[in-house]
């Protein structure tokens, strides 16, 4: 998760992690995001909201690179 | 010129929640009854191989391999631990396979095993999650669920596979396991029981989900020629293919397109000469039941697309044209992770000799498909029935 990542993409499919494992205890549930960034990487995130946005959404991120992401609502529907 | 290479016996344990039980006890049971099956006299195996992924986190057991083989009375053999985490044990009889056909060795015994219940459920959990690459995908949080989760939901999303259809497979595998001895699980569940269990990672639900499981199994491979100089109740493996397959999630061009099955399906084909026609009976690795419908898509049973409505349409039930997972799979029958291998090809062994409880009429080929961390490790193999 380090290097020149662009910082928007869409939603290429979503999940609400509900039983995780012990050093994500604190924080389920949690959304996971699979998300195709435009310069064509694909990543995992996690998302600024309870419920997922639909796939196909368009997400941004901001933050440290080295860090997981996490993602908002950007933009129309792909 | 290759060596035609014989499952020449097999043995299992039961599948489910054996709290008495030791890793060594299950292996050496398993190994015991396959070579009893095979009829092949122990000093002539001169390789031991035993399939087993978490051991040393959940129970501190490590040096399977000369344990169990000192545990059968083998000595001087070369008896090592192979792990590639779910397909540990296919894994080992890929490699078993190889020396044999090379005309290396002629009789290698594999065991797989593993003790998954009796730890703290943290234990569990920091255990599967050891086959997610911790350095990159495991920080998100990641679970085994939750990856099945992302590609259920883009499954239902590309080709409107339907929640219902998802819920089928279990319903259908619970159906077998009733009838297998050898089953966790032996209670039949409805579509609304699955349909109604609690959410995991959306949208897997607990009953789509595969048990935690103890258990062994064992296969005992030789050589055509020595399989008959015993008069071994043998079938022929025909292909046995092991490839690496996407190690992340984030590896692959499409999720619901699992490389590592495609790429070892194809080579397998081509290995026995036939097409995914022509297999009569699976055992697919249905960890999750989403699973069960990609797998089948991937290996050519069905187009893209078309899994999942091929299990409402019962093309894949007891008398279809071809059966899926009649053991239970892994949602029934249970998932002993190191052990699922051995167990898969225990139970196409048993349809092609005619000595299944859920004997499919007139099977000749068989097909087995195991699957580890993100479909990282893949192994297919067919089988065929010995006249």
């Amino acid at each position: 998760m380090t290097g020149d990542l662009s910082r928007q993409g869409t939603v290429q499919s979503h999940t609400v992690i509900r039983v995780p494992g012990k050093s994500h205890a604190a924080d389920a549930p949690f959304v996971l995001l699979l998300v195709r960034l435009d310069n064509g990487n694909r990543i995992l995130g996690h998302f600024h909201g309870s419920e997922p946005p639909p796939i196909n959404s368009r997400v941004s991120t901001s933050g440290a690179q080295n860090e997981t992401p996490s993602f908002s609502i950007f933009g129309e529907t792909a | 010129m290759s060596v035609s290479v014989h499952a020449a016996g097999v043995g299992s344990t039961k599948f489910g929640v054996l709290p008495a039980r030791t890793l060594q006890s299950l292996a050496v049971e398993a190994a015991r009854a396959a070579l009893k099956d095979s009829n092949v006299p122990y000093d002539k195996i001169r390789y031991l191989f035993v399939g087993n992924f978490v051991g040393g986190i959940m129970t501190g057991q490590e040096l399977l391999g000369p344990i169990v083989a000192a545990d059968l009375g083998l000595s001087n053999v070369a008896a090592i631990k192979v792990e590639a985490a779910c397909a540990s044990s296919s894994a080992a009889v890929h490699i078993a396979h190889d020396l044999i056909r090379a005309g290396a060795e002629d009789a290698i015994l594999v065991v797989g095993v593993e003790r998954l219940t009796g730890a703290p459920r943290e234990a569990l959990t920091i255990a599967m999650t050891a086959a997610i690459d911790q350095g990159s995908e495991g920080q998100t949080g990641l679970t085994f669920p939750g990856f099945w989760g992302l590609i259920m939901a883009r499954h239902m999303h590309l080709y409107g596979t339907t929640r219902e259809q998802v819920a089928a497979v279990t319903v259908k595998n619970r159906r077998f396991g009733v009838t297998n001895p050898l089953a966790q699980y032996q209670k039949a569940v409805s579509l609304e029981e699955v349909m109604g269990s609690p959410l995991i990672a959306d949208p897997i639900r607990r009953f789509d989900c595969c048990p935690a499981t103890d258990g062994a199994a064992a296969v005992v491979l030789t050589s055509e020629a020595l399989a008959q100089k015993c008069g071994s109740p043998s079938v022929r493996v025909a292909a046995s293919v092991l490839v690496n397959g996407p190690a992340r999630i984030t590896d692959y061009s499409e999720i619901t397109t699992h490389d590592g099955t495609v790429n070892a399906a194809r080579r397998a084909y081509e290995m026995a000469g036939v097409g995914p026609q022509d297999i009569d009976v699976a055992e697919l690795h249905d960890c999750f039941s989403i699973a069960e419908i990609v797998d089948s898509e991937d290996l050519g049973f069905f187009a893209r697309g078309e899994g999942g409505p091929a299990v409402t349409r019962e093309t894949i039930g007891r008398n279809a044209k071809i059966v899926i997972n009649p053991s239970g799979g892994l949602l029934s029958k249970g998932h002993p992770t190191g052990a699922t291998g051995c167990g898969q090809i225990y139970e196409v062994a048993m349809q092609l000799r005619r000595r299944h409880p859920n004997q499919i009429p007139q099977a000749r080929w068989g097909l087995t498909h195991n699957g580890g961390g993100t479909a990282a490790a893949v192994t297919v193999h067919i089988l065929e029935a010995v006249k």
